[in-house]
């Protein structure tokens, strides 16, 4: 099979563009916490990539819709099901001066996919075994089978100069040297990173000269910092600040459905839930649309699949549940289960706990006396990857694979290979292996159709709402957030 | 006495020890960084090959043993998140902490000793009843809460300080007033009570009747002899406000150890909580130690005692 994409440059540059708005001296941006490694290749929490992203060129990137797009690669063709050769984008150069080549696309790939580097990020690209230089613009990819889902995967690969890296790759986490539209300048360990704009960027010229970026933990502290005007946005969490700020005259909450999906998981392998009737009666007896306005002020969108219409595969039919206690105490009369029966409810700290106590509550009034038991973030990753009389009946949890792709989210969370999964059905599984396997998107779709209709059937899980993205933002600053949580300077602008 | 600060030298190395120990086994037991490092959706052989290459598949005692084996050659390894050397990391932050509990300690002694000088001369009255309501403030209100209060007063609506960061003398004030909150309140009391009993010697009847005034003979008499106990406390409250400043550190944004430590025992970035414990709790000991030498030295019997 083969794909080739050519793009025009003019094409690319409305695409990408720079934005037309006045710029700014210093642009000063809070971030929840202190960026963990500036290398791109290391650590992949938001704060570190709200940093390093704007410093590094990735081999592709997604625009405002969240189409896959040109970066780095101009252009890329499948050779057969297992090789894909990549166009390299001529004349861009890396902060200190050198040109931007094949070799360093390929040995990006190389040193992330290396085991001995020990990246976390390895297993989002350790289907690539190989990666060659082919031409003098060209690279080629090798993966172990049939993946669907590399070009998604790629957009998350910076592409870093091989013989700088190779020179010194401990020094390149504290002195990061990019291609990006933003030059690393300097940082102090838990008070800011500095960058100053590329003025050679091949995209255009940057929108502001200085950039600030302070780790500031406290929401709270946050939020007074852009009022006084010593930010000039920062990443909140909570929907009861963004209600609060709304009406704000100095300033605005910018926000957008993202790609990450709040549900409840029920396990299929174990205690009360095994029964699908108690499944559909959890389904029914929760009021998400409550959740949302009460709790959320809004700020969320309801879905009725664990997957939303930003991911590749996202099927819009699917149905809602719909709140119907009166249905839910049937369905549990109906399998036998007596009013006051226990469900034990997992969760940890780092979920919304008003949610858990809302769904807590929900099923108590339809009669399941929902046991929360919290646990610190590792044990519960433990335990929810463990065995299924670990990972409790229901568990609360928020989920994104980062790379908008059903695959990256029904493949961990469905099928009975994954130590995700608290559910076995052979549908699924075998739909979900197929979708993986094949590189038609016509075929993909209707694998994930599949899916998604015996998930929907067998209520594996109660998928109730599509987390949103917030920021608060002096008035002044232009920027649109994106499904994919990206955070990228050069999109962003200041307006008097 | 050699022998006697050769015996408390060895107390605060078994000490430290017992504290490593116990700090390596806390955090390997309360969960597996691997499964906070890796992306979504990686599954087990995934996970099992990144715990392997960072060695967290070993048995608990070999990584022990290796962790100590690391100690003993003043290596505290390299930080699991960071990737750069933890001494270097830990090391950044230790001026700051050191400013911040300056600050307290200066705004503790400042505020406290005074109010409590007050709270015991005017015993009884207004001034002490006004005094304690503070004082007792400064005990109860908790530091997250008394923090965002004075970041909105002083930041948001007077804009006479900054809101965070630390960009200066101004960047100190209020974290230093929040966290030497409860150390004045202890200094404050603590003097009050000394005062207090040294003003019902009779070498201050006397100096009274002598026509000295109550400041004059407070001032010239009773504040000498009521010093004693007060500095003992000063001397432990420095260890406190080294080590308590976590949260005080967080709200103000205040980039010292504290901070490092909250964010570190999040990311379960084992080596660098492992080197902020045990530099809180060297110094934590050799206060104390310094202390006990300072008491032997000035009073022989508790040598005896030891």
């Amino acid at each position: 099979m083969s794909m080739r994409r050519d793009v025009v440059v003019g094409a690319l540059v409305l695409l990408l563009g720079g934005p037309a708005w006045a710029g700014r001296d210093l642009f000063v941006v809070d971030l929840p916490t202190d960026p963990a490694s500036l290398d791109p290749q290391l650590q992949w929490d938001p704060d570190s990539y709200s940093v390093y992203r704007n410093v590094f060129d990735n081999l592709l990137a997604r625009d405002g819709a969240g189409m896959i797009v040109p970066q780095v690669a101009t252009a890329w063709h499948y050779d057969d099901d297992t090789h894909i050769s990549f166009t390299i984008r001529d004349g861009i150069r890396f902060q200190d001066g050198s040109a931007l080549t094949p070799e360093d696309v390929a040995f990006s790939i190389r040193r992330i996919t290396d085991p001995a580097f020990k990246s976390p990020q390895l297993s989002q690209f350790d289907q690539i075994t190989a990666a060659d230089v082919t031409g003098p613009h060209e690279v080629r990819v090798t993966t172990r089978t049939a993946y669907p889902v590399l070009l998604a995967q790629l957009t998350k690969l910076s592409i870093i100069p091989k013989a700088l890296v190779e020179r010194d790759s401990a020094g390149f986490n504290q002195h990061p040297v990019g291609s990006g539209p933003y030059r690393f300048v300097s940082r102090v360990q838990g008070v800011k990173v500095e960058l100053a704009a590329n003025p050679d960027y091949w995209r255009g010229q940057p929108p502001f000269a200085r950039v600030e970026m302070h780790p500031v933990p406290d929401e709270s502290t946050r939020i007074a910092d852009v009022r006084t005007g010593r930010a000039d946005i920062t990443r909140i969490l909570s929907t009861d600040n963004a209600d609060r700020l709304r009406d704000d005259k100095q300033l605005k909450v910018l926000w957008t459905p993202s790609e990450r999906v709040s549900m409840l998981e029920l396990n299929a392998l174990d205690g009360l839930t095994r029964d699908v009737r108690v499944r559909e009666a959890i389904a029914h007896a929760v009021d998400r649309d409550t959740i949302i306005e009460a709790l959320l002020k809004g700020y969320a969108k309801p879905v009725n699949e664990p997957l939303t219409p930003a991911s590749f595969g996202y099927d819009p039919s699917v149905p809602a549940y719909g709140f119907d206690q009166a249905k839910a105490r049937a369905l549990l009369k109906e399998a036998g289960v007596a009013p006051g029966a226990s469900v034990s409810f997992l969760t940890s700290p780092v979920f919304d706990q008003r949610i858990v106590q809302a769904v807590q509550q929900m099923l108590g009034d339809v009669g399941l006396d929902a046991k929360i038991g919290t646990v610190d973030l590792a044990t519960y990753l433990r335990r929810r990857q463990g065995r299924p009389d670990e990972a409790g009946d229901v568990s609360y949890f928020r989920w994104s694979c980062g790379c908008q792709d059903a695959d990256g989210t029904l493949f961990p969370l469905f099928h009975s290979t994954s130590q995700w999964a608290k559910y076995r059905n052979p549908t699924v599984d075998s739909a979900l292996s197929a979708g993986r396997n094949t590189l038609d998107p016509v075929a993909r779709i209707a694998d994930y159709r599949t899916a998604l209709a015996a998930i929907h059937a067998d209520v594996a899980v109660v998928p109730l709402f599509q987390d949103v993205t917030m920021f608060v933002a002096r008035k002044q600053v232009q920027f649109q957030p994106t499904a994919n949580e990206s955070f990228f300077l050069f999109d962003m602008g200041w307006t008097e | 006495m050699g022998r006697y600060i050769a015996g408390r030298l060895a107390q605060a190395a078994i000490a430290t020890f017992i504290v490593i120990t116990i700090v390596f086994f806390v955090m390997r037991l309360s969960g597996d960084p691997t499964l906070l490092l890796v992306p979504e959706g990686a599954n087990a052989a995934q996970i099992a090959e990144l715990r392997h290459a960072l060695g967290f598949d070993r048995p608990l005692p070999v990584q022990y043993l290796g962790y100590l084996n690391d100690l003993a050659h003043f290596d505290l390894g390299q930080s699991l998140v960071q990737r750069a050397p933890v001494w270097l990391i830990v090391q950044s932050r230790i001026p700051y902490t050191v400013a911040l509990a300056a600050g307290a300690l200066v705004f503790a002694l400042v505020t406290g000793i005074p109010a409590g000088i007050a709270m015991a001369v005017w015993r009884g009255g207004i001034t002490e009843r006004l005094l304690s309501a503070v004082v007792l403030a400064g005990q109860s209100l908790p530091t997250f809460w008394s923090g965002i209060l004075l970041i909105l007063l002083f930041g948001v609506s007077l804009r006479w300080l900054p809101t965070s960061g630390a960009d200066g003398p101004a960047s100190l004030v209020m974290p230093s007033v929040v966290l030497g909150a409860l150390a004045m309140s202890t200094f404050a009391r603590m003097t009050r009570i000394s005062v207090l009993e040294e003003l019902g010697r009779d070498y201050v009847t006397a100096a009274r009747a002598r026509g000295l005034s109550m400041g004059a003979a407070v001032m010239r008499h009773v504040l000498r002899n009521a010093a004693i106990p007060v500095l003992t406390v000063v001397a432990l409250e420095v260890g406190n406000l080294l080590a308590g400043a976590v949260i005080v550190e967080t709200v103000f944004t205040w980039p010292g150890i504290g901070q490092l430590a909250m964010q570190s025992i999040f990311a379960r970035d084992f080596l660098v909580v492992q080197a902020i414990v045990l530099f809180v709790s060297v110094v934590y000991i050799a206060l104390n130690l310094l202390t006990d030498l300072a008491y032997s030295a000035v009073d022989p019997r508790i040598r005896g005692m030891a």
